[in-house]
């Protein structure tokens, strides 16, 4: 059921284009795959909004992803999961609790390896990957949460700071990368303040703070909005999507219907472990 | 170079934020190591003790009167030639008197009825060099052939040996005892004292865990994440030992006086070296015990 991006033989941005202009209603089926491919090649690069992220190397590349966890040997949490990710991109993942969406977080980030297949970050492969390398690679991954994971006994400058601090950054990085970072999430008033002094958004963009401090490339998500309320959750997608503009490629893992339905992003779909869905400028699509 | 200061900034901002957690494993660190240091201290006490009473442990050969002073002299020189004697001396007749009656002066009428007569036989006195060989000694004096002739009977030569037969096996039985129970308690006290501190440190470290799960998050690697933990476990470990040995130090002024004072005929002193190496064990060992702990304790939570 998969739509593997990576097998079609036609230039990648042209289809793209393509399926980007027709997968809306959720090219499932193989007659619709076919169907583009046909389309790609006659219709060679015209979405040229679609098209300027799509430039260079794939950062994330999926092929042909398993996990089962040990303890469920028969019910696989991730099945045949191949996709690619590229630089710049912002896409939404979506499914229901269960869908496997946090084990393809934790693939990402190394915390669990993938039974099968291969999964490569910027060229490196994971599972072969060593250790002392996996925080190397936590580098280049910022990482935000749906409950913040703020250290409460420390200021909102001190939690940023901390997170450039463990990798060994000097204080004049600190000290110039901090404010800079702070000012861009919209707390330059709240440098002194303990986490539990600010609302939930608040804290929300200290931990976005935090994880783009050191300018990851890539910025992942898990349901960053699942506490806050819809409005704050508004302010929250603006940001990322300005994140999102520097360059910073952002994957986020929601069940927020509203703001996929209105962003109209690249979504990628996942049912018990499988990927159903995988289309540009996408929605929800699930009842809930 | 960096990351040391790092460390000792964090390990120093972490003391001050978790006084608690670090209070307790300070407190723990410090009574552990205070129970085997003082146990140490009185292990010490009790074995010079019993060394000093196993030292009083001789073996007297008594000589018949009339034995010529030649096979005397003969039979002090194969004795002192033995490997365990430390020394040898001979108590002439009148010498024996006297001391009997120096030990007696509050009963001097047992003198007055001698009527000047001298029952005593006079005595080859051997000194040991480790007491627990008396009985080998004796037994090689009671076969040299010299002596069978000098002794007061010679068809009996092993009763005119006499070094305590019955009370000094039973003294050493005791005092070797007391020595392999005081080792098991030792090492018993010990192995808690790890259980102990491993469980205080494991516990100050899982309070701390959301930290160490941010620090991995964003791509610390292991060694920057451990140098804290171990810093301050050593830290802890240290001010533990250090207060252990101060206490110590002071019983040792103020509360062994008393004790000596309250009992006289015991000597409970040590030499100043045995303080000092029980002094520098206890710091040494108790940083070991925090770094090994804060280590092991660590291990779980930096798995990738």
């Amino acid at each position: 059921m998969a739509i593997d991006r990576s097998r079609t033989a036609v230039p990648q941005g042209a289809h793209r284009a393509a399926h980007g202009g027709h997968a809306a209603q959720g090219g499932r089926s193989r007659n619709r795959a076919q169907l583009t491919n046909q389309l790609t090649q006659t219709l060679p690069e015209l979405d040229v909004e679609a098209t300027r992220a799509q430039l260079g190397q794939p950062v994330i590349t999926f092929d042909h992803v398993t996990k089962i966890y040990p303890a469920q040997p028969n019910k696989p949490a991730l099945s045949d999961v191949s996709l690619q990710i590229y630089a710049g991109e912002f896409l939404f993942l979506v499914g229901h609790s269960g869908s496997g969406k946090s084990t393809f977080i934790k693939l990402l980030t190394r915390e669990i390896k993938a039974t099968q297949g291969h999964i490569y970050v910027a060229d490196e492969e994971l599972s072969s990957m060593r250790n002392w390398r996996v925080p190397y690679l936590r580098r280049n991954i910022g990482c935000v949460f749906q409950d913040f994971k703020l250290l409460p006994s420390k200021t909102v400058f001190e939690n940023v700071a901390f997170a450039l601090e463990v990798i060994g950054k000097s204080k004049h990085v600190v000290k110039t990368q901090v404010p800079e970072v702070l000012r861009l999430v919209g707390l330059q008033e709240k440098f002194g303040k303990l986490p539990d002094q600010l609302s939930g958004g608040e804290q929300q963009r200290v931990s976005i703070a935090r994880a783009i401090v050191n300018r990851p490339p890539l910025l992942i998500c898990d349901e960053p909005t699942g506490n806050l309320d819809p409005q704050t959750s508004r302010g929250i997608m603006d940001l990322l999507e300005r994140i999102n503009r520097t360059g910073t490629t952002v994957l986020v893992a929601t069940h927020d219907r509203e703001m996929v339905d209105n962003m109209r992003r690249r979504v990628i779909a996942l049912e018990r472990g499988h990927l159903t869905r995988d289309q540009d400028r996408g929605v929800y699509g699930f009842d809930v | 170079m960096s990351s040391i200061g790092y460390f000792f900034k964090e390990s120093l901002q972490g003391f001050a934020r978790n006084l608690s957690t670090a209070l307790g494993s300070i407190i723990t660190i410090f009574l552990s190591l205070l129970i085997i240091g003082v146990f140490f201290v009185a292990g010490s006490m009790l074995n010079n003790l019993m060394t000093s009473v196993e030292s009083e442990v001789t073996i007297t050969a008594y000589v018949a009167d009339d034995a010529p002073e030649e096979d005397i002299q003969k039979v002090m020189s194969d004795i002192s030639g033995m490997g365990d004697v430390a020394q040898v001396s001979f108590t002439t007749k009148e010498q024996a008197l006297e001391n009997f009656s120096n030990s007696m002066t509050s009963n001097p009428e047992i003198i007055e009825q001698l009527d000047g007569t001298n029952p005593l036989p006079a005595s080859i006195d051997i000194e040991l060099r480790d007491p627990q060989s008396v009985e080998s000694v004796a037994a090689a004096v009671e076969s040299n052939g010299d002596y069978v002739k000098i002794s007061e009977d010679p068809e009996d030569p092993g009763d005119s040996i006499k070094y305590g037969q019955g009370t000094v096996e039973r003294l050493f039985q005791l005092t070797n005892y007391i020595r392999y129970i005081g080792i098991a308690l030792i090492v018993l006290l010990i192995f808690i004292a790890l259980v102990f501190i491993n469980n205080t440190i494991r516990l100050a470290i899982l309070a701390r865990r959301k930290e160490i799960a941010i620090m991995r998050l964003v791509g610390a690697s292991n060694g920057f994440i451990r140098g804290p933990f171990l810093m301050e476990g050593a830290l802890h470990a240290l001010i533990g030992s250090v207060l252990a040995v101060i206490v110590i130090q002071l019983l040792r002024m103020f509360a062994l006086p008393q004790l000596e004072n309250a009992i006289r005929f015991l000597d409970f002193s040590v030499p100043d070296m045995t303080y000092v190496m029980i002094y520098a064990g206890l710091i040494v060992a108790g940083i070991i015990i925090g770094l090994i702990g804060s280590a092991i304790a660590m291990r779980r939570y930096l798995k990738v």
